[in-house]
């Protein structure tokens, strides 16, 4: 019973990161038709930023929420420069490669200046675990999956019952009667980069005392919470945080009942099988585009 | 024929003797000695100490007039891990730079990949770092890789030895990283524990990255281990010590170097009692020699403590390499890659890792590595730092 609690628990700890960065995936998507792709290095960005910033004699409050603020910055800046210019039709592909290239660039220019190391951040959550029903786990790594829902709870409220919320969506929906109605596109596009940005600096922040704050951190973050917004249905914010936590949890019973090897196969497999029963992933709305 | 055509002729005739002669015949050896290793990507800290130990080697020797007259000079490049640019720059130093010899990088993936290139060209190399043991007992009949490093082989026996002796119950199980350097480690704990009359209770993989260990680590602790011998890197081994922490399994654990490097930062006390095997290190109470060495790197690069150097090992071992290579082309008396190559075989010298009488032995194939495992070191982390074996209280379990 305990070994299962503990796979669950485990499970529930590496879920939520994927959920935490599927819901960035959905954040930009569900506003602009268009991702960050390497929106895992945002994740790294934050982390290595705090660790960085105490290194400078910072206290740790203020290193993070500078942290976070740069990485804010950081999303409007790739908003402005590599996505923008490069979808402006809706069939633009452009932003895929722009955005690919420039995480690739941030990892080696963050391999330069912060070394090969991984680096702890420290946070007194991951200072000793707690033991549930004879499970262990540490504080710190509950806290990923408990962000992540809360913050799918308050995106939901954010979409559905203000002014901006809508007009992310108005915009999603049809750019350019959204621009007729008096919405600025190009300030709402750049909002919600802003906040997948924000979300990402503070979930690499909450991850780093858990994985360590490396350079190479977030590739394949990245690459699955993609695949999870892409089985949850990257539409929908609920969708994507359940069908991250799920993954998690099916990945730990693969490495616990099977072995670690047949992890990402396992795992690979379900999102195929997935995408062939349901298109637009578990939760996604059908989307019909009208000509 | 005309005079251009005559010229053509001679100048086809010349490429085509260039191409076909014997390389060690047609190159004029340079009194450099080339490395191809990781100047940048998250292995720096290995082409680093293989410069701070070459360099200083270098300034000794040149200090004192250098080898057969001429001042060695140290030509490093950069491979970021990658076989395919090690191969590359294996081939600009022995064809372009025409050096009399290199040393090898941080990476077994990469040395593996030289092995062949190396051989062929017939260039005297030295692995100062990786442990691979195929790479050096590859088989050529005749080899030109030597090295001055440990050799996996000879480090699982190393660490199965010390681990039979710490364990109660002699229940040892193994856990390894997924890839060629750990993949390449299971057959020689395997035969290491075979050899000590033993089998292990469990084998274990994790990939690079992963968070979590604890279901491993849960089928080694219901294997009833209580030592478990790792095979992986600082990242990894801070998740397997932080995964035994929330499982309250409390195993003794053996790790080959790749954990030397911060783990003690990351673990922060979970670490404490990890044991690590080197060949060098210059922690904790330093003899003559380690001062000596210590206060030139020290003021050559620029360091304040010994904990700053990630890799003591790469240092040392480069350092004696060096050596070992100049005494070999004095006794050559010559730069050619052949002369040199069979005095390796005769070269005795007194080392700062070991006392190599002589160094490789041209009979026994197991013997083109210097470092007998008698020389091999057991370091622990205790508090931060990576500590002789000898000087922290764990020496009475050992």
């Amino acid at each position: 019973m305990s070994i299962v609690l503990q796979y669950v628990l485990s499970g529930l700890a590496i879920g939520g990161i994927y959920a935490l960065v599927a819901l960035g995936f959905h954040i930009m998507w569900a506003a602009a038709r268009a991702v960050n792709f390497a929106h895992g290095d945002t994740l790294m960005l934050g982390a290595v930023l705090a660790v960085l910033g105490m290194d400078a004699g910072l206290p740790l409050p203020v290193a993070c929420i500078l942290s976070i603020a740069a990485s804010c910055l950081f999303g409007i800046l790739l908003e402005r420069f590599a996505v923008r210019p490069f979808n402006e039709s809706s069939a633009s592909i452009g932003w895929m490669l722009t955005t690919i290239a420039v995480g690739i660039m941030l990892e080696s220019l963050v391999t330069m200046k912060f070394g090969g190391f991984s680096r702890a951040l420290p946070s007194p959550g991951v200072d000793r675990p707690i033991s549930i029903l004879g499970a262990g786990i540490y504080p710190q790594e509950l806290a990923i999956p408990v962000f992540a829902v809360l913050t799918m709870a308050g995106l939901r409220l954010l979409q559905t019952r203000t002014l901006v919320g809508r007009a992310m969506q108005a915009v999603a929906f049809n750019r350019q009667a959204a621009a007729l109605m008096g919405i600025d596109v190009n300030a709402i596009v750049s909002l919600s980069f802003a906040m997948a940005a924000t979300l990402g600096g503070a979930a690499g922040i909450l991850i780093a005392p858990v994985i360590q704050a490396s350079a190479t951190m977030g590739l394949i973050f990245g690459l699955k919470g993609f695949a999870v917004a892409i089985i949850g249905g990257i539409t929908s914010a609920a969708g994507v945080v359940f069908a991250g936590l799920i993954f998690g949890v099916i990945e730990k019973f693969v490495e616990g009942y099977i072995s670690t090897a047949a992890r990402e196969i396992v795992g690979f497999s379900l999102m195929i099988i997935v995408l062939l029963a349901f298109p637009q992933g578990l939760f996604g709305k059908r989307e019909i585009f009208k000509v | 024929m005309s005079r251009l055509g005559i010229g053509r002729a001679l100048g086809s005739a010349t490429l085509l003797a260039a191409v076909f002669l014997p390389q060690s015949a047609q190159a004029d050896q340079q009194a450099c000695i080339g490395n191809s290793g990781p100047l940048t990507g998250p292995a720096v800290f290995g082409g680093e100490a293989i410069k701070m130990g070459a360099e200083i080697a270098m300034d000794e020797l040149n200090a004192k007039g250098g080898v057969l007259g001429q001042k060695l000079r140290f030509i490093q490049y950069d491979d970021a891990g990658s076989p395919p640019r090690g191969v590359d720059n294996t081939r600009r130093i022995a064809l372009s730079d025409k050096c009399v010899a290199m040393l090898g990088p941080y990476h077994s993936t990469v040395t593996l990949a030289q092995a062949q290139p190396v051989n062929s060209i017939g260039i005297p190399y030295v692995g100062v770092l990786a442990a691979s043991t195929k790479a050096i007992e590859n088989g050529a009949e005749k080899n030109f890789m030597f090295r001055v490093s440990a050799k996996d082989k000879w480090v699982a026996r190393f660490l199965v030895e010390q681990a039979v002796k710490t364990s109660k119950t002699g229940k040892i199980a193994f856990l390894y990283e997924n890839t060629g350097w750990g993949n390449g480690a299971l057959p020689d704990v395997k035969a290491a524990m075979q050899a000590a009359g033993k089998e292990l209770v469990a084998a274990e993989t994790f990939n690079w990255n992963d968070q979590d260990m604890t279901p491993q680590l849960i089928r080694i602790r219901d294997a009833g281990a209580d030592t478990v011998v790792l095979w992986g890197l600082d990242r990894e081994g801070n998740q397997v010590l932080r995964s035994m922490d929330k499982l309250s399994f409390k195993p003794v654990v053996f790790g080959a170097w790749g954990i030397a490097g911060n783990l003690g930062e990351l673990a922060g006390p979970l670490a404490n009692g990890v044991r690590v095997m080197q060949t060098f290190t210059f922690m904790g109470v330093q003899d003559e020699r380690t001062k000596e060495l210590w206060s030139k790197v020290q003021a050559k690069y620029g360091l304040k403590d010994p904990s700053e150097i990630k890799m003591g090992s790469g240092v040392a071992d480069a350092y004696d390499a060096v050596y070992i290579l100049a005494k070999a082309i004095e006794q050559a008396g010559s730069y050619d890659w052949l002369k040199v190559r069979e005095a390796l075989y005769t070269v005795r010298y007194d080392g700062i890792v070991a006392k190599y009488n002589p160094a490789f032995d041209a009979t026994d194939p197991e013997r083109q590595d210097a470092i007998l495992p008698q020389y091999y070191k057991l370091t622990v982390w205790l508090d931060g730092k990576l500590l002789p074996v000898e000087q922290t209280p764990y020496a009475r379990m050992q």
